[in-house]
């Protein structure tokens, strides 16, 4: 791809990013709830004392205007402060997404590494017992809602056999000057073995949980698109040539075959940030899913805004890698 | 069958470094949120305290019998109807070996009170301290309170606010206070992990804490963690995993597992919110007080306790918790009566019954439902509607505009017990908890007098009054004060919960 298509796609950023503004931001002004009842909680309040605070979160301008600052602000980078926390919300965010981009791709790593095997055998084994039960199993794991299979996980390893933690990312001794902000590299980087260990037994669940119905999908796409390939002529050349069929599956087949799998694991990679919100609360994880959800409830309005256009961003580019990945793996194709 | 054998292979493996237990003189507490800063003038949200309040020590606190006792002060007096003079203990410092002088109060205070004064924000906690104009720094270790007119619950809401260093919050600046702890508690800060936990550990040059509170010493486990559990049936599974030794808010359907488990017990307290169905007055079927009172005599209120709240509550003639300064004891109950409510119905107007919707929030569906099952006996036939927590209030809570329903299942509550928070919001004309619609001249006047009444029998003898008339005119359902549930590992001693919701672990030891 030319520097000039590249540049190109980045530009198609900024009207999708002015959308996304825009929707969040009516959707706030449509939602019923104020965030400055919901703040003063259950207390008597003076009137006045209610108009400051309102005033003190910039409650108190008309919509249009609220908008407009905001987007003014936005475009310098500041996107105000959260009215829960008190702080930057950008400063809020940084310190919660590191957990979610790690969580994220371990989840992703149990995906591959447990749906491409599988659903290659399940291909070369078309039918058979282990096929099947392959296929049934996808099913539920596309099914199973997470925050209740992540619970029966919880109470058979860790209430049960008490092998791995409830919840949280890491145990207290496992402090680690960061480097990456992602547990699981800095404590290799910086050869903490115990602490990788200590992380490694705390991400087991949640990625599990996480990347579960995300395996299953894969699965499905690497056999049909297994499937797809292992009929076709230049597969049945091979095995005329005499080759190997150890060569054939890897060389031939899987390499072509991987091209749907490629494409729909970084789609669904988006997706994984969707599931985030439940088996963060699930397994107290300290990431950013969590933290929209309890901002939604409580009507915090600029972290919302800032979380869901992150969100979109992130979905923008994994489209984007998608494309990408996809001319790199398929030459045939062009952008 | 490989994969089977390596999953055992790395349970055993994982099971052989799971630290064997839990240091001993480590407390864990599985707690349902993150604070949201470590600043205590800088939130507005119970759990926060909760945790700042290990950390922070206020001019006075509240015992676990909810008493108001002294703290950083020594002892209080009311110089007149708008001044009061605290004198300060001497020898306590902060965190850092620096005295506490009345500077620091004065710049605490200060910090909360005063317009800007946060680095240009104001403190969102303002209100709670509302007619308080100036503090009068005397000498060291005195100190005057000036308000703006005579607000006898001063003593009241103290308990809500920690002091700072004056010197640290200065030198580390206004924003960095969230995550700097300098304060006077028992506990200092170790790291917070933000949206993970909060790790503490004994300040050694603790004074003690308030000498009413037996022991008066230095915190007896060396570190305590608050653990950021959000999930109920998380929380519950760590504590009987054995990883953590307290929970909070735990759900009345677990009581019965946490009790059954050998290592836990569960401990209860007196919550401080009062739950009640508001109803309509404004317009519909509960504009007419026949109906109101039909609807209470409808109701198997200790029924309702009995099945779904397994008797974890105690049922409440008015908005006042039995707890409640002022409280009056001698309401009468509106009884269960099926056939009174079917009279009272069919003398409305109403004699083949009623069609009515109720709303709820989602945690609470299951008690609307046992509600409106039992109602249906009188006549009742309520539609039970689950909604979301915040678009409720803003139905209900109109302060005037008319209210978008009919009846909402609802509570209000808070630490002070006190009848101006709870009392006064919920049934002043156009109050903003008011969710009734319910203006009545005569409970408005009574309620004013009393807000600055500072004789405390005639204070209270006139919460009564005003109860007394609500109670008859009836614009809500009062059902219960449920109580808060805590999971408890019977390894924590010393240790009891308190109605205020605060985890106060100064006195709390695990063995």
């Amino acid at each position: 791809m030319s520097f000039g298509k590249f540049i190109e796609r980045l530009a198609q950023l900024i009207p999708v990013l002015f959308g996304i503004s825009l929707i969040v931001f009516v959707m706030t002004l449509l939602t019923p709830g104020d965030p400055v009842e919901i703040m003063l909680g259950d207390q008597h309040v003076t009137e006045e004392l209610e108009q400051a605070l309102r005033r003190d979160m910039g409650l108190d301008l008309p919509p249009h205007e609220r908008f407009f600052k905001f987007l003014g602000n936005a475009l310098q980078g500041d996107f105000g402060l959260s009215f829960y926390h008190r702080q930057p919300v950008v400063d809020v965010i940084a310190s919660r997404l590191p957990a979610t981009i790690e969580l994220s791709l371990v989840a992703l790593l149990f995906a591959l590494t447990v749906a491409i095997p599988l659903g290659v055998l399940a291909a070369v084994k078309k039918n058979s017992l282990l096929d099947r039960i392959a296929t049934v199993t996808s099913l539920f794991g596309v099914s199973l809602p997470g925050f209740w299979f992540g619970i029966l996980l919880i109470l058979f390893f860790s209430v049960k056999l008490r092998w791995l933690p409830v919840s949280g990312n890491a145990g207290f001794s496992s402090e680690v000057e960061p480097i990456t902000h992602l547990l699981l590299i800095d404590s290799l980087l910086r050869g903490r073995l115990d602490a990788f260990w200590d992380a490694l037994r705390h991400i087991i669940l949640p990625a599990i949980t996480l990347g579960l119905p995300i395996a299953s999908i894969l699965m499905r796409v690497t056999r049909a698109s297994m499937l797809d390939v292992l009929d076709r002529d230049y597969i049945t050349f091979a095995e005329a040539k005499g080759l190997s069929k150890s060569k054939i599956l890897v060389k031939h087949a899987l390499k072509n075959a991987l091209i749907p799998t490629v494409t729909v694991a970084a789609l669904q990679t988006g997706a994984l940030l969707g599931g985030n919100m439940v088996v963060e609360t699930v397994f107290g994880w300290p990431g950013l899913g969590r933290l929209v959800v309890e901002s939604i409830f409580v009507r915090n309005y600029p972290l919302i805004q800032a979380a869901v256009l992150l969100y979109a961003v992130t979905y923008v580019v994994l489209n984007f890698v998608a494309d990408i990945l996809y001319t790199v793996l398929n030459p045939k194709v062009r952008l | 069958m490989k994969f089977t054998r390596t999953l055992v292979a790395v349970g055993m493996a994982a099971a052989l470094t799971t630290p064997a237990a839990l240091n001993a003189a480590e407390l864990r507490v599985g707690f349902s949120a993150d604070a949201l800063t470590l600043d205590p003038a800088n939130h507005r949200n119970r759990e926060t305290e909760t945790v700042i309040r290990n950390m922070f020590d206020g001019i006075v606190t509240r015992d676990a019998d909810m008493n108001v006792v002294p703290q950083l002060a020594e002892s209080w007096t009311a110089v007149d109807s708008t001044t009061y003079e605290f004198k300060l203990r001497a020898g306590v410092t902060f965190h850092d070996g620096s005295p506490l002088m009345a500077a620091d109060i004065k710049f605490s205070i200060d910090r909360l009170t005063k317009e800007n004064a946060m680095g240009g924000q104001t403190s969102p906690r303002q209100s709670l301290l509302g007619p308080v104009t100036d503090v009068e720094v005397v000498d060291d270790l005195t100190f005057r309170i000036k308000l703006e007119s005579p607000w006898p619950i001063l003593p009241a809401m103290l308990p809500f606010q920690e002091m700072v260093s004056k010197a640290h919050v200065e030198s580390v600046g206004d924003a960095a206070v969230a995550d700097n702890v300098n304060g006077t508690g028992p506990f200092k800060l170790v790291e917070w992990r933000k949206g993970q936990s909060v790790i503490m550990e004994r300040y050694d040059g603790y004074y003690g804490g308030s000498t009413d509170i037996a022991p008066a010493d230095k915190a007896c486990v060396d570190r305590v963690i608050f653990q950021v559990i959000p999930e109920n049936a998380s929380r519950v599974a760590a504590l009987l995993a054995g990883e953590v030794h307290i929970i909070d808010k735990l759900p009345s359907h677990n009581v019965a597992q946490v009790e059954a488990n050998p290592d836990t017990k569960v401990m209860a307290v007196n919550g401080t919110r009062t739950s009640y169905i508001a109803l309509n007055n404004q317009s519909g079927p509960f504009a007419d007080i026949r109906v109101r009172h039909a609807l209470a005599h409808a109701l198997d209120r200790q029924l309702v306790v009995d099945k779904i709240l397994n008797g974890n509550a105690s049922l409440t003639n008015g908005i006042l918790s039995p707890d409640a300064f002022g409280k009056n004891e001698n309401l009468p109950a509106y009884e269960y009566d099926v056939e009174k409510a079917k009279a009272l119905l069919a003398e409305a107007g109403f004699p083949d019954g009623l069609d009515v919707t109720l709303d709820v929030d989602g945690a609470n569906k299951e008690i609307a439902e046992a509600i409106a099952a039992v109602m249906a006996k009188a006549g009742f036939r309520i539609g039970v509607v689950v909604g979301e927590v915040s678009t409720l209030r803003t139905r209900f809570r109109t302060k005037g505009e008319p209210i978008d329903g009919q009846m909402w299942l609802t509570s209000w509550g808070n630490g002070s017990l006190d009848p101006v928070g709870i009392f006064v919001p919920t049934h002043r004309t156009n109050d903003r908890g008011n969710s009734s619609g319910y203006a009545n001249a005569e409970v408005d006047a009574l309620l004013d007098a009393a807000n600055a009444e500072t004789d405390r029998s005639k204070r209270a003898q006139m919460y009564a009054e005003a109860e007394a008339i609500v109670n008859r005119d009836l614009p809500k359902v009062y059902l219960w004060v449920a109580q808060d549930l805590y999971g408890v590992s019977t390894k924590v001693s010393g240790w009891r919960p308190s109605s205020d919701s605060r985890i106060n672990l100064h006195d709390a030891c695990v063995n």
